[in-house]
């Protein structure tokens, strides 16, 4: 029950900030079907993918909710509470928060061949789908790197902090693990992989980070200048901003290189399940990861996809080995009361030292 | 031969498909078990370790329990990777400390092995959010200052895996078993069949001999079927010798008759020249002859229907005492009558046999005795007593008696004691022995002291089984 209490805390801390965008893409058709998408990834991004899935399925009218992760986690579980489940189809970057809903059983099956197509890691008893390939990134102005070379692993970055500590005062900058849920999970992973983890946290520390809940907040800062060094943050993002031309430069760590993949989860609860499984289906799908990959500039999971940035094209161009955040009750560890109490304990302690 | 075979094979065949059908069912119900419980083994030893690493984390931090759930603890679940994990950690009291807090309970074990208990990995099954659910459940007892008493660390995952093991070990057993005895099946269907093919040969080896051919079978058979064709082997030779004896017996017989009629012939030719004595002589002769050649043939007939008579065995009740008498009325001329004693304690001697048979045995041997016995002293005396077991008739006279090196030889037909001169055909105890013999007893000869022979019959009450 902690956990809900926390979560609670957590949401209604937020809650003011928070502009839950709901956008309704009405059917071509009439008498059509509603489908609606609890999602966390910005509805910018995933426009183009909902017109595409509409231009296929004309009779399907799409309302695309954009939600925090964990937002979208308490909301899912309060319409079910309330008995008025929505949601049809629930789409999130928390990663650990979808695997806890699949485990607690709230997921509907989905057999597809396009889904057997996706890599191991990146789907759980065909219920939980991962259907983007995301490397958490190293992230540099490369103005403030005038003359420097860039860190490449988690060490050299440690090095370089330390070496001149008041130079990078307040210009790390990386996500609010108590506001993101995949800043959370990156976060975990570090410390559950890295055993440099507690160096990082303390040399981040001392450099007064500046932390974020949002990607595209972090990121303005670094083009602006304010910030030099983005930790951990979704390439996907800093990608696009590069592309169009903002002064950034991406280095994937070289000592591992975290991904993460947004998860699809297919409630049980579905209202019109019919449409939620075509929609995931469409996910998935060859059509649907290009789709993804060159409108909204999320990298396809499926090499076949045949896009600038899939998981082959990364998984090669990147020196360093990748690390894949696996889908499974793993994830469930960072999710126990206890162990989380305890790193976010830990986290705030470095992060937030007491004056 | 060719249904007997079908029937066997058919047999055979039902009788290997009913024990297929059985022993796969059986092995099925075995196998299911044995897979459970194998797949729950060797699953059960994950959930325990999984409780371990999270019971090895327990320690209490300014008097609150504290949990640090391991990574690996959920992750190395992921054995099985379809299914979903709980877990929740309880104690001291009711409460859960962290985890899912609505797991099923388990009753705690009670008595005086509590503590020992405890400490182990226990296993439960029990549904859990729409699916079966394997939980392991571990105890540790904590004692520090301000917290005491027991934690439960609770950790479980669905049973997607585990079944599916179960049903590859099943299907690992039952698989090669049944296709084994599909094959063994046909293999035993084709032996079959091949051991049988010498029955064949054996069988048209015997279709096409001719009859007189009664050579053994020299086909090779399997050792089960040898004693078969030994019978057959056997019984041919019994039946060789058996004609054998038959053809010695025709051409003995017909060469005792033909010395009669030589004879006859030769006093009949010579009596046509003779004069009125010598005439008289002849025809003496020819009646002495002409007799011995009548007894003959009686005794031939009496032969052959004993032979034939102890081959069909029509037991009926009778009287010893009765046959003797009429052995004596029948057999004995009146003029010797008195020679004849009969000495019994018994009334009556009721008996189960073959009267005839029986009746002829003591003619001959009374005849027998009166005719060799006579000679010296002519009474002759029959005994008949019960005994246990049977009757004993004795016949004895006073005759010269059988010297012992000859008692053997003179039950062969055509045989005679040494007293010749007499007439007879030496058919006499052959045809005793074998109406005795019929009826299960035995005939058994001595002289007796003082002179004289004593024929001693051993008639058991029971005639059944015994060879004729």
């Amino acid at each position: 029950m902690s956990r809900v209490a926390w979560l609670l805390i957590v949401s209604a801390a937020g809650w003011f900030s928070l502009t839950a965008v709901a956008e309704t893409y009405p059917a071509a058709s009439v008498g059509a079907r509603q489908l609606t998408i609890y999602s966390t990834t910005d509805t910018a991004v995933f426009e183009a993918a909902v017109r595409h899935f509409q231009r296929l399925n004309p009779g399907i009218a799409v309302q695309y909710e954009e939600l925090e992760s964990h937002v979208l986690y308490e909301r899912f579980l309060e319409d079910l509470k309330h008995g008025k489940p929505r949601a049809d189809l629930l789409l999130s970057s928390a990663m650990d928060l979808q695997v806890k809903l699949v485990n607690d059983g709230y997921a509907a099956t989905h057999l597809s061949a396009n889904a057997r197509m996706l890599p191991e890691w990146a789907r759980w008893r065909d219920q939980a789908f991962g259907f983007t390939f995301e490397p958490a990134v190293m992230v540099f102005n490369v103005n403030a790197f005038s003359g420097r070379t860039l860190p490449r692993t988690r060490s050299e970055l440690i090095e370089l902090v330390r070496r001149d500590p008041a130079a990078w005062r307040g210009r790390i900058g990386t996500y609010d693990i108590a506001g993101s849920s995949v800043g959370y999970l990156l976060a975990s992973q570090d410390a559950r992989q890295s055993s440099e983890f507690s160096a990082l946290l303390e040399t981040l520390g001392d450099a007064g980070v500046v932390i974020e809940r949002r990607t595209s907040d972090l990121l303005a800062r670094l083009e602006k200048g304010n910030l030099a060094i983005g930790y951990n943050l979704l390439g996907s993002y800093a990608q696009s901003r590069i592309a169009a031309g903002a002064p950034l430069a991406i280095v994937y760590p070289r000592d591992y290189t975290l991904v993460v993949t947004r998860t699809a989860v297919l409630p049980a609860s579905a209202p019109n399940p019919d449409a939620a499984h075509r929609f995931l289906e469409y996910l998935v799908s060859i059509e649907g990861q290009r789709t993804l990959a060159n409108e909204g500039g999320l990298p396809a999971i499926r090499n076949e996809a045949s896009v600038q940035q899939t998981r082959g094209g990364i998984t090669n161009a990147v020196v360093g080995p990748l690390r894949p955040v696996v889908l499974g009750p793993g994830l469930l560890v960072y999710l126990d009361q206890l162990k989380k109490r305890r790193f976010m304990n830990l986290w705030n302690g470095a992060i937030e030292p007491p004056k | 031969m060719k249904p007997r075979v079908l029937s066997l094979r058919a047999r055979i065949a039902g009788m290997l498909g009913l024990l297929f059908l059985v022993g796969t069912l059986a092995l099925l119900f075995a196998a299911q078990a044995y897979g459970r419980l194998a797949a729950d083994k060797s699953y059960d030893r994950l959930l325990a370790g999984s409780a371990l690493s999270i019971a090895e984390t327990l320690s209490v931090d300014r008097g609150q329990l504290q949990v640090d759930l391991p990574y690996a603890a959920l992750e190395m679940l992921s054995a099985a990777p379809d299914d979903r994990v709980f877990y929740r950690v309880i104690g001291p009291g009711p409460s859960t400390i962290t985890g899912y807090d609505d797991l099923p309970g388990w009753q705690l074990p009670s008595g005086r092995d509590r503590r020992i208990a405890l400490d182990e990995a226990r296993f439960f099954d029990a549904d859990y959010r729409g699916e079966p659910v394997r939980f392991a459940v571990l105890g540790r007892e904590i004692a520090e200052p301000g917290m005491q008493g027991w934690v439960w660390v609770q950790v479980g995952h669905t049973r997607r895996a585990r079944d599916e093991l179960a049903r590859e070990l099943v299907l690992g057993a039952v698989a090669p078993i049944t296709l084994m005895t599909l094959l063994a099946i046909s293999v035993v269907m084709w032996g079959i069949a091949r051991a049988l093919r010498p029955l064949q040969r054996v069988g048209e080896d015997l279709t096409g001999r001719q009859p007189e051919d009664l050579q053994p079978v020299v086909e090779p058979v399997p050792l089960e079927i040898a004693p078969l064709i030994d019978a057959i082997n056997g019984f041919m030779r019994r039946l060789a010798g058996n004609i054998e004896a038959l053809r010695a017996f025709i051409g003995e017989a017909a060469h005792q008759m033909r010395t009669p009629l030589a004879s006859l012939y030769a006093q009949a030719h010579v009596a046509a020249d003779e004069d009125p004595e010598g005439l008289r002589r002849s025809i003496a002769a020819i009646e002495r002859n002409a007799a011995r050649l009548s007894r003959l043939l009686d005794q031939l007939l009496i032969d052959a229907t004993v032979m034939h008579r102890s081959d069909v065995r029509a037991f009926e009740p009778c009287d010893l005492l009765d046959l003797v008498h009429e052995a004596i009325n029948e057999g004995v001329p009146h003029a010797r009558r008195r020679d004849v004693v009969i000495s019994t304690e018994l009334d009556q001697a009721p008996f189960v046999g073959d009267a005839l048979m029986l009746g002829e045995a003591l003619k001959n041997l009374i005849d027998n005795a009166l005719k060799y016995g006579s000679t010296v002293d002519g009474s002759v005396l029959v005994s008949i007593r019960a005994e246990e077991g049977g009757y004993v008739v004795t016949v004895a006279d006073r005759g010269p008696g059988i010297p012992e090196s000859r008692q053997a030889k003179v039950f062969e037909r055509f045989v005679r004691g040494d007293g010749v001169g007499s007439p007879g055909a030496g058919l006499g105890l052959a045809i005793v022995r074998r109406a005795i013999a019929s009826h299960g007893g035995e005939v058994v000869l001595a002289n007796r002291e003082g002179g004289g022979l004593e024929v001693t019959l051993r008639l058991p009450w029971r005639a059944e089984g015994v060879e004729s």
